[in-house]
């Protein structure tokens, strides 16, 4: 049904889990931003680099709605089976600021995993893009195209990439969240921030810009942050002729493809465009499509 | 309802008839709020409720509001989705003939601007098998050109006169809560024979940023739903009991089976879910799990047996000031 039908968005919640799950760990990671770990082997097991899930504090009406995150990794249990997953989240507003308070064992509804993801491919030089939060889908991703893990049920094929840089642009020094868990698994990691605190001084696509000059061999981008700059990032990827693709953080309120909110204007095609939903048909897309 | 009478679980009946229209159970999810069904297809025994409500269709395509189209609000959900569908014949072709394979029944939800349109809808789903009934939403806040049926009472029994003699479906009509006297509406659509009467759709209200100084929806104005619309969508229906006979399906801030028998106590004969299938995508489940316990406490063998027998207080006694109500 799913495959033959024009109107049904492939990427259905047919595998997702509705989970009450506690937390098992949770704290800062650098300047308003945590992390949290959570028990739920359902979703762990069957989630793909570049899947989100949704969160909502478990029998509170305020916050009412789940919130949108990526899943940053998942944890293994005591027979190195996946046991749950971590998300990374920056302390911006109504639930975040309860999620950081939140103690070990407090319950949360979480449904997951949603969403598209990333495709696993492979090619001579992966280049991750992130801005702000948004270099918490990108473990996973390196994680896989490293050779390091294997996700999915069963196990995608592993498609490894000859090299993984990420380009990671915050405002500061203190907001580079996760720097050291790249870098660990052999990411080649190149730093931006506004203030000149670490790494370049400036925005990220000059580092990527940089990137590119000095890369070979068939390559891909991935890319996460805000809206303007992916935007931004794949004008210069489109000068480069590098196919990239982008991870939106539309506003969302179900993440299931039941409320039309998280709608983005994306090429039909035929020289006009469509709203289609970022959580069902997303949130990855071909940065060549969305007309921003 | 006697306190003494006992009623197993198991002997509950659930079934319940709105006019024409007999469903299994009283549990409904709203439009808008399930998308076309398939979605939930994994997440949800589809079979088990008691009708599925698709989003509103209108005639041709309409893109819908740009984003933002949701924002929270204090246990509620500011929403100016603008009818986003794909029209009549794509709905038709494409997601009528699943929804027609659940064993459910199917009510469709249509919008159009003139009593014309709603008509030329009506009769064209007229020729489709599958439809269990019709919902005119004549309730929605987001589209503007289109005329407000919902707040005239005499256009509003004009447009169900017309829909029900250009088809033999079950039609249910939709109220908006953005009106002075709402029981006026129902009466309006009572009279036309409308099946059933659904209230409440969402009501209207905003968002602002104040440091950016606009508005948060790209529409400017959406609709209020959740539990925060709970006691109003409760007054509605209690006061549109009050003026017709016409069943009623109670809709605003449903989550809990409490809820659910509030409902039916005040005059609803069955109930739609709407934004809590949002953020508890399995709640119509839950409240099919613990509709049977619930009735057996209150000593209900059928929902009929409930709808309605609110107690109100005895009337003030003269020598009491009357004072207007909410002060
Ligand atoms: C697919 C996806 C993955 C995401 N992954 C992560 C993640 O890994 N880590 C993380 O911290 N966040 C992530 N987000 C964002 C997350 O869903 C929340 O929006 C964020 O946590 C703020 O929630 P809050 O309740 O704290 O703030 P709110 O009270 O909801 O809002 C705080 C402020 O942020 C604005 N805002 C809220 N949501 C958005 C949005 N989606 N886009 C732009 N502005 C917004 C509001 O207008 C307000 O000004 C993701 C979103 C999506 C759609
Ligand atoms: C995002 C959203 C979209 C909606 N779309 C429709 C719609 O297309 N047609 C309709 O009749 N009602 C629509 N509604 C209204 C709901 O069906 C329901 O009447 C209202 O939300 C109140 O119930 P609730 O508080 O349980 O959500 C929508 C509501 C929301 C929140
Ligand atoms: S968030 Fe509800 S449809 Fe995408």
């Amino acid at each position: 049904m799913t495959e033959c039908n024009p109107l049904h968005a492939a990427h259905y919640p047919d595998q997702a889990r509705c989970t009450t799950v506690p937390i098992v760990e949770n704290g800062p990671l650098a300047r308003d931003t945590h992390r949290v770990r959570i028990q739920c082997p359902e979703i762990a097991r069957t989630l793909v680099p570049g899947q989100f899930v949704m969160m909502r504090l478990a029998g509170f009406n305020d916050p009412l709605i789940g919130r949108a995150l990526a899943v940053y990794d998942t944890f293994p249990d005591a027979v190195s089976q996946p046991a749950g997953i971590d998300v990374v989240y920056m302390v911006k507003g109504k639930f975040t600021h309860r999620l950081a308070e939140c103690r070990p064992g407090q319950l949360l509804d979480v449904w997951g995993p949603l969403g598209n993801g990333f495709e696993a491919k492979a090619v001579d030089h992966l280049i991750l893009v992130a801005g702000g939060i948004g270099q918490t889908p990108f473990v996973t991703v390196a994680q896989e195209a490293l050779g390091h893990r294997q996700y999915g049920t069963p196990p995608r094929s592993n498609a490894r990439c000859g090299r993984v840089t990420l380009c990671y642009g915050a405002r500061s020094a203190d907001m580079l969240a996760g720097v050291g868990d790249f870098e660990q698994l052999g990411v080649d990691v190149q730093l931006a921030t506004e203030d000149g605190s670490r790494g370049h001084r400036g925005l990220v696509t000059d580092v990527l810009a940089g990137v590119l000059r000095g890369s070979h061999g068939s390559r891909r981008i991935l890319c996460c942050g805000p809206e303007r700059m992916m935007q931004a990032v794949a004008g210069v990827a489109a000068q480069h002729e590098t196919p990239c693709e982008v991870s939106l953080e539309s506003p969302m309120a179900c993440g299931i493809g039941i409320c039309f909110s998280c709608v983005v204007k994306l090429d039909d095609g035929q020289g006009g465009w469509d709203y289609r939903r970022t959580c069902v048909e997303g949130p990855v897309f071909d940065a060549a499509k969305i007309r921003w | 309802m006697s306190d003494t009478v006992t009623v197993s679980p198991s002997s509950v009946d659930l079934r319940v008839q709105l006019g024409r229209l007999h469903l299994a159970n009283p549990i409904l999810v709203a439009s808008g709020t399930f998308g076309y069904a398939r979605e939930m297809e994994h997440l949800v025994d589809l079979g088990r409720l008691g009708g599925i409500l698709p989003k509103t269709i209108t005639m041709a395509a309409r893109p819908g509001n740009p984003p933002w189209r949701t924002v929270e609000a204090s246990a509620g959900l500011l929403n100016s989705i603008g009818l986003d569908n794909d029209g009549l014949e794509a709905f038709i072709e494409h997601h009528l003939p699943y929804l027609a394979g659940l064993p459910t029944a199917i009510i469709v939800s249509i919008a159009g601007r003139t009593v014309d349109e709603f008509v030329a809808m009506a009769a064209r789903l007229d020729r489709e098998a599958g439809i269990a009934g019709l919902e005119l939403n004549i309730s929605c806040p987001n589209v503007s050109g289109g005329v407000d049926f919902g707040t005239d009472a005499g256009l509003c029994g004009q447009l169900v006169r017309n829909v029900l003699s250009a088809c033999r479906i079950p039609v249910i009509a939709k109220l908006t809560p953005n009106v002075t006297r709402i029981a006026d509406i129902a009466i309006a659509a009572s009279e036309a024979g409308a099946d059933a009467i659904s209230l409440i759709n969402t009501v209207q209200g905003m968002a602002v940023d104040w440091r950016k100084r606009k508005p948060i929806l790209g529409n400017v104005l959406g609709g209020l739903s959740g539990p925060a619309i709970k006691p109003i969508a409760l007054r509605c229906v209690h006061q549109v009991r009050q003026a017709v006979r016409t069943p009623l399906i109670g809709i605003g801030g449903i989550a809990t089976i409490d809820d659910v028998m509030e409902f039916f106590v005040a005059g609803a004969s069955a109930v739609q879910i709407g934004t809590a299938n949002y953020y508890d995508p399995t709640v119509s489940m839950k409240l099919l799990d613990r509709l049977p316990a619930a009735l057996s406490e209150a000593g209900a063998a059928s929902v009929a047996e409930l709808t309605g027998t609110l107690q109100l207080p005895a009337r003030p006694s003269a020598d009491l000031p009357s004072k207007p109500s909410g002060t």
